[in-house]
């Protein structure tokens, strides 16, 4: 209570402190909710893209369409346990481009017997998920589903048609039986249809020549393979040179290289975003420093006191280092508050089609508030010190 | 028994390349429950032996018994202890802590004090003795000096220590307040059997306690037992 009361008995010169704490973690509380945001984003890559090997077109080929029957040699590599074809489309063709921290809304046609094998699972959060016979039906993810305010049993055209169409633009009516649980990542933004109108999609998307010559049936954009259930990243890496080694006119990318380039754009971004942060905040533990140090100077009497009657080195070291703490504590909470406050209004009036900027989750809210505590204990170590050591005659007498 | 004893007790100082020697070689004993006034001019070494014995001070040698323990000997924790428990301090400027209201003032040795039970009703009780009940809830600053050096008397008792030192309890308070102060000590002195060290200028007050400490350039120059005076 006392303690309470020494806060408040400087209004002025304790609120600008206090505000100092406030400005730092509430910069620390917007700049974490954006990294936090983005890693999530990147966490989704590194799970999906560190449990498979990703095949391609070799370098140099300009098409990114591969025979379908490179699955069967793949499936014959030594550790390979399965090979899935796949194909994504734009789900917006010729939209203008936007800057966005989300994945572009795509159309993503994949076997529903992959979800058996990533360890990145998707599961519906109403209708059902693709079956192997499925034709004409989408699932779409939970932001598609809300910027096209699309439920279980609605239909949606795919592609989007964009406003300015060309008469010879095509898409088809499709049939949403299920609308996915948010992950935040990529799968918000895809819709899943299956294979075959996968094939589909991709023949109306070659110039018309080729819709003939092609049997579409026949080729795929890209495969994925997947080790037995537990392999590691440095073996699918193996699997992948293996691939590249055994099978020509493919081009088989490591997963770790794609681990790696996730994380270290993660890394980046976190850096940036907690440093300028942190340097706030540090600005404002200075100032907890200086206010301290000033109530030191001003209590001097009272210290002597206390050490009249009675109290230990600790007693007022603690006393001092509770004071600097309930400083870190109450701007800690403030600023969280007003940052958590702005996280939210900002996701909330993100129009429906977009990626949400912030992610508040419960380790950045430890961290922040911990980070406010921690900062004002540290930051009342030095003036605690120094008020525990005066000597009780000199302070007694002090004017 | 002595309630207090000093052995050739002294405090020097270094200032510059001259020894100060506050206090030089003091043996004394205050039995419990004696009134003891220590007077003396300015730097005859009062405030440098009330400090020693309130064990603000550690001395260049000699001893300090206090209730039997050799308080030499002690580390700066249990020396912290001993104030909070045996010793109460009543200063010229009362030092009252701001923040805090009367009861809170009073009750601040307890937040040091290993025996808490029962403080707020000690507290309550002192200050029914100094007459302050109804200004418990009272700021310092709303209160007269000499409210606020009753305030500053009961706190040195929350504990029942054996030993209260005062350093020139009347300084600060006009000559009638000056002489309700000494009362209150007096009636305090032989109702709780505790020990009053008072140093002071002021020759009433030192005519009211039972002996007389005369110091003069850190040594005691008389010490002289008076008649026991009746308070009013």
């Amino acid at each position: 209570m006392e303690i309470l009361r020494n806060i408040a008995r400087r209004k002025l010169r304790s609120a600008l402190t206090i505000s100092g704490i406030v400005i730092g973690v509430l910069a620390l509380t917007t700049m974490g909710a954006l990294a936090e945001n983005f890693n999530a984003l990147l966490d989704g890559g590194v799970k999906y893209f560190g449990s498979n090997v990703q095949v391609g077109p070799p370098d140099g080929q300009s098409t990114f369409l591969l025979p379908l029957s490179k699955i069967d040699d793949i499936k014959r590599v030594d550790g390979v346990a399965a090979a899935f074809p796949g194909y994504s489309f734009q789900m917006k063709p010729g939209a203008a481009p936007s800057f966005s921290f989300g994945v572009p809304d795509t159309i993503v046609a994949t076997s529903p017997d992959e979800n058996n094998w990533t360890p990145f699972k998707i599961s519906t959060a109403s209708g059902r998920q693709l079956t192997a016979t499925s034709s004409g039906e989408v699932v779409l993810g939970s932001t598609l589903s809300k910027e096209f305010k699309k439920n279980v049993g609605d239909t949606i055209d795919l592609p989007v048609k964009p406003t300015d169409a060309k008469g010879d633009f095509v898409n088809h009516p499709f049939k949403v039986v299920g609308i996915l649980n948010p992950t935040l990542t990529a799968p918000d933004t895809f819709a899943y249809i299956s294979i075959s109108d996968g094939q589909m999609l991709l023949k109306d998307s070659l110039p018309g020549p080729l819709q003939s010559a092609l049997d579409v049936s026949q080729i795929t954009e890209g495969i994925t393979v997947y080790g037995k259930p537990g392999t590691s990243l440095s073996d699918l890496d193996k699997i992948a040179d293996r691939i590249n080694s055994q099978i020509p006119g493919v081009k088989a990318t490591k997963p770790s290289q794609l681990v790696d380039a996730f994380k270290s754009g993660g890394a980046v971004f976190t850096g940036i975003t907690t440093a300028a942060a942190l340097l706030a905040l540090v600005i404002g533990g200075l100032s907890v420093v200086n206010t301290m140090f000033m109530a030191v100077a001003e209590r001097v009497r009272e210290i002597g006191l206390k050490k009249a009657v009675g109290a230990t080195t600790l007693n007022i070291m603690g006393e001092f280092l509770i004071e600097a703490t309930l400083i870190g504590l109450i701007g800690g909470l403030v600023g969280y508050g007003i940052g958590a406050t702005i996280t939210f209004v900002v996701n909330a009036t993100t129009s429906p089609g977009a990626s949400t900027l912030f992610l508040l989750t419960v380790r950045l809210t430890l961290f922040a508030l911990g980070f406010a505590i921690a900062l004002g204990a540290v930051a009342g170590i030095l003036p605690a010190f120094r008020a525990a050591r005066l000597d009780p005659v000199t302070a007694l007498r002090n004017e | 028994m002595a309630n207090v004893r000093l052995e050739e007790l002294r405090k020097h100082y270094k200032r510059g390349s001259e020894i100060i020697r506050a206090l030089d070689g003091v043996t004394l004993d205050i039995d419990k429950g004696e009134f003891v006034a220590v007077v003396g001019r300015s730097g005859s070494g009062k405030t440098t032996m009330l400090d020693l014995i309130g064990l603000l001070l550690r001395p260049t040698s000699g001893r300090l018994i206090i209730d039997d323990i050799d308080t030499t000997k002690l580390g700066d924790r249990d020396l912290a202890h001993m104030r909070a428990e045996r010793v109460g301090f009543v200063f010229q400027e009362y030092n009252l802590l701001a923040g805090l209201n009367v009861l809170e003032n009073v009750m601040l040795p307890l937040r040091y004090s290993k025996n808490k039970v029962g403080g707020r009703e000690r507290a309550l009780e002192l200050l029914e003795r100094v007459d302050l009940t109804d200004r418990i809830k009272h700021r310092p600053a709303e209160l007269s000096g000499g409210q606020q050096q009753r305030v500053a008397i009961a706190r040195s008792m929350i504990n029942r220590p054996s030993l209260i030192l005062l350093d020139e309890p009347t300084g600060a308070v006009d000559t009638e307040t000056a002489e309700q102060l000494v009362a209150l000590l007096n009636r305090l002195n032989r109702e709780d059997q505790v020990t009053i060290v008072v140093v002071t200028h002021d020759l009433d007050v030192a005519g009211q306690a039972r002996r007389n400490i005369r110091l003069k350039d850190g040594k005691v120059l008389a010490d002289e037992r008076v008649e026991a005076v009746s308070v009013a």
